[in-house]
């Protein structure tokens, strides 16, 4: 499987007659983008903004972040969900870099959306601070979860992945500035030298709690509370095969943009055939009873071991309970004789002194730890909110309320915000670009 | 001018060395011992305005008197910033320090800083309530662990940026924050680094210590014979409140409680009772609050005669993102209420 | 919140669905339950068979608050 992804640099983006893509400037078609978005009659209203890093912009409630991308010969861009089923990680695509799309709700947000600030001191909190943003703002006819503080937000994030395909395909006949190559030989046919050096297998445990259907991470389109532990190709998670969901506290989500560009598997990538064998992605998932945590953390130390591997990484798409599942997969690989690492956040309590994961065991001696769910942040008012400033107090967002005892509300009159670090839009950055540490004071 | 005041035992205070422990409290004008090096530590724009002097033997076994004096010293004295020791190694001087630091943090509001070495008990027992800094194991190291006290103190009066526990110098209070690394590094690099320590057999630190754990006494089991007399009650973190949510306790992050009776119930019903809990799916819980609260269940045994009854009311609140000292305070104002009503058993259901 | 109740010299017991979350932070008797969002009961089930689970799970706990242990113990149930 040799996956080649090549690289566009947006410099900047505008509104203009014509979408393409030219020297570093992406230009959007407005109409003709908001037609791909409306393409959905759920979709009761939208419109489309352009930020980029710097902008004294505050946008929430944030649902969604996809790079745009287009898969060059043709075929979706998610296979199995927005086209038809297909071997994802092998062939050639072309990703606008620099740039993602934002998926905000115009009115109604929920436990699992976040909040991304532009510019300011706010800003350092998420990554998409650093992109130029082509933001969907728009609100749907689905009544039935508008005031529910867990929402599907299924019109919301499709119409998002509709529009990161309608702007990819700009760049699938032009030539890439850089090609990035992925490329792994089969596990069982390595060079000498491959196999002499450590082996290791990264663990994914992608968000699967809700047992309706709709919430979870998906893979291939398939809802990831309704699989085992499966082995699958690096290639595969950053070439679309998995899909965010709609559930995760919003700092601990790993959104869409987030699987597409998994930083721990391209650093896997570097590393390979110097330091280390990289076998491979088993993933996992967080499914909410016991039982089912035990049996992923069974069948994940079986493949494991059974792979060969020396050493696992194991990362955590969540807090909370889904710790017991990342501690009895770490605890079940090291009683396997794999030396694992852990890759998570915390939640340690608004005072800081909580255990900060719900379950822990001494076998699990290694791990790195992203950031706070817990951490108060306040900010100042932006000049110009994209979405709705209220939804952050009113609409029961992960780190936001609407009226503390101490605090007083998260959004105050004056605009300025009060709020944890865990509606902060996948502000943990669990896949790997989190410069933060937790540390004792 | 910022002011100070400092603490120590009757052999710094050179009073006397262990024939002298029984010495009382007393406080002095301007400086005597070590409170001549903290002065030149902490420099010109503070003054050390008063040494009290305590006996560890006094401290150690009229405790609630000695504090209860030097508090009443205190009174009236303008102050900024309290310091006790450093007590090197000596567990009565450390478990002193400790005593008199938190009383004195609880009813004035000041800063306290203190200092000990590893070994002195003192640490365990204080090193979560006030800024322990790690000192020497003998009075050799009197300067250096007076100067970190010091150093520290004008760090924290100028407002400047605190770094964590270990780079300041002093023993973790137990609190985690996040923390921007400088220069910045990011996770999958930490990852690679680690895993690359750990394949080869390195030393290597990571990131979450794991904390040692921390039980409690096994309640006394009830004899059946007992159990058939006496009321059962029933507490759940799961959100089970009335329709409404009267008390308003919060999705998550909760500090408040309730309390539900259910004294004329025999189940607990979709439209009456729901879960305010937004760490689950509320569907099941509301369609019927007893696979929460198991009301129908512990009637059905009541019936029976395998318990004596149900408890008037049930307690509620919501277990996620509640901070651990939130729940153990509500834990223990409930606690309060069972004890003062004779209630000898508790089933407690969490989601 | 259990370890609390239990200073105070009430016999409590918990039902909870994690069990090792429970153990972690120090509870002494535990009973299993089925889930997280339906700890004694699945919807997906007839009223009657959700009873039954119910009833047995709470008679396991009431059970385990009449016996004696030397330590945390996980107390097993059959449906």
């Amino acid at each position: 499987m040799r996956l080649e992804i090549g690289n566009f640099y947006v410099k900047d983006i505008v509104f203009g007659a014509k979408t393409e893509f030219k020297d570093g400037l992406l230009t959007i078609n407005k109409e003709e983008a908001l037609g791909v978005v409306f393409e959905d009659e759920h979709i009761t209203e939208a419109d489309l903004h352009i930020v980029k890093p710097g902008d004294m912009v505050r946008l929430v409630p944030v649902k969604e972040a996809i790079e745009a991308r287009c898969r060059v010969g043709g075929g979706p861009v998610f296979p199995g969900v927005t086209g038809e089923l297909m071997q994802a990680g092998d062939g050639k695509i072309h990703a606008l870099k620099d740039s993602s799309i934002l998926v905000v709700g115009r009115h109604w947000g929920g436990f699992q959306d976040g909040l991304i600030d532009m510019g300011g001191e706010g800003a350092k909190y998420t990554y998409f601070s650093q992109l130029k943003n082509l933001v969907l703002v728009a609100d749907t006819d689905e009544d039935f979860e508008k005031r529910e503080q867990q929402k599907k937000n299924h019109a919301l994030r499709w119409a998002g992945m509709r529009l990161a395909e309608y702007v990819g395909k700009c760049v699938e006949n032009l030539e890439p500035e850089e090609t990035e190559v992925y490329e792994l030989e089969p596990v069982t046919k390595r060079s000498a030298e491959v196999n002499a050096l450590p082996s290791v297998v990264l663990v994914l445990q992608p968000q699967s709690q809700m047992e309706e259907l709709g919430y979870n991470d998906l893979a291939y389109g398939w809802d990831c509370n309704r699989m085992l532990p499966t082995f699958m190709h690096p290639n595969e998670v950053l070439d679309g095969a998995m899909i965010s969901g709609s559930f995760m506290p919003c700092s601990s989500k790993w959104s869409t943009y987030d699987f597409q560009n998994f930083p721990m598997i391209k650093r896997l990538y570097q590393e390979h055939g110097k330091t280390i064998n990289f076998l491979g992605v088993i993933m996992s998932n967080l499914n909410v009873a016991l039982e089912q945590k035990q049996r992923a953390a069974l069948f994940v130390a079986q493949m494991a071991k059974s792979l060969g591997a020396d050493s696992a990484i194991v990362a955590e798409e969540g807090y909370g309970n889904p710790d017991a599942d990342f501690i009895a997969c770490i605890v079940a690989l090291e009683d396997a004789g794999v030396k694992t690492i852990g890759l998570t956040n915390e939640c340690t309590g608004r005072d800081g002194a909580s255990q900060p994961l719900v379950a822990l065991d001494e076998k699990a001696n290694a791990i790195v730890s992203c950031g706070n769910v817990s951490e108060l942040i306040e900010l100042p008012p932006m000049e110009t909110v994209i979405g709705e400033l209220e939804s952050l107090a009113r609409d029961g967002l992960s780190g936001g309320w609407s009226n503390d005892a101490i605090l007083g509300p998260s959004v105050r009159e004056d605009g300025s915000i009060i709020m944890e670090n865990n509606a902060m839009f996948c502000g943990d950055m669990v896949v790997g670009w989190s410069t933060k540490t937790m540390k004792e004071f | 001018m910022k002011k100070a005041i400092l603490y120590i035992n009757q052999f710094f205070g050179q009073i006397g060395g262990e024939e002298m422990a029984d010495h009382a409290p007393e406080i002095r004008e301007g400086l005597v011992g070590p409170a001549m090096e903290l002065q030149k530590q902490l420099g010109d724009e503070y003054q050390v305005t008063h040494t009290i002097i305590c006996g560890d033997n006094f401290m150690g076994s009229r405790q609630e008197e000695a504090i209860k004096t030097i508090l009443g010293f205190l009174e009236g004295k303008e102050f900024d910033i309290f310091f006790a020791g450093p007590a090197f190694r000596a567990g009565r001087y450390g478990s002193a320090c400790g005593n008199i630091c938190k009383a004195v943090k609880e009813k004035f509001n000041v800063p306290v800083i203190t200092s000990m070495n590893e070994e002195n008990p003192g640490v365990e027992m204080f090193k979560k309530d006030m800024y322990i800094f790690k000192g020497g194991a003998s009075a050799a190291s009197m300067r250096k662990d007076v100067a970190a006290m010091a150093k520290f103190a004008i760090k924290l009066m100028n407002g400047e940026e605190l770094l964590s526990a270990e780079e300041e110098g002093y023993f973790g209070r137990g609190i985690r924050k996040q923390v921007y690394l400088n220069p910045p590094v990011n996770a999958a690099d930490r990852v690679i680094n680690m895993l690359l320590k750990k394949i080869r057999g390195e030393k290597f630190q990571s990131e979450l210590p794991i904390p040692p754990s921390d039980l409690v006494p096994i309640a006394p089991a009830i004899s059946p014979d007992e159990l058939s007399k006496i009321k059962v009650a029933m507490v759940t973190s799961g959100g089970i409140v009335p329709v409404g949510n009267p008390d308003r306790i919060q999705s998550a992050s909760a500090t408040k409680w309730g309390k539900y009776d259910i004294s004329e119930l025999d189940d607990l019903v979709e439209g009456e009772y729901m879960t305010i809990h937004a760490g689950f799916d509320p569907a099941a819980a509301n369609a019927d609050p007893d696979v929460i609260v198991p009301l129908d269940a512990l009637r059905a045994y009541e019936k029976e005669g395998k318990i004596g009854g149900v408890y008037k009311y049930f307690y509620a609140t919501v277990g996620t993102g509640t901070t651990q000292a939130e729940a153990a305070r509500m834990g223990r104002e409930i606690a309060a209420e069972l004890v003062a009503d004779g209630v000898k058993a508790v089933i407690l259901t969490s989601t | 919140m259990t370890k609390e109740i239990e200073k105070a010299g009430i016999t409590i017991v918990q039902m909870a669905n994690l069990i090792p979350v429970a153990k972690t932070v120090g509870s002494n008797r535990m009973v299993p339950t089925i889930s997280i969002p339906y700890p004694l009961g699945d919807p997906s089930s007839p009223k009657e068979v959700q009873f039954k689970l119910r009833y047995h799970r709470v008679g396991v706990a009431l059970d385990a608050l009449t016996t004696d242990i030397k330590e945390q113990t996980v107390f097993k149930v059959k449906i």
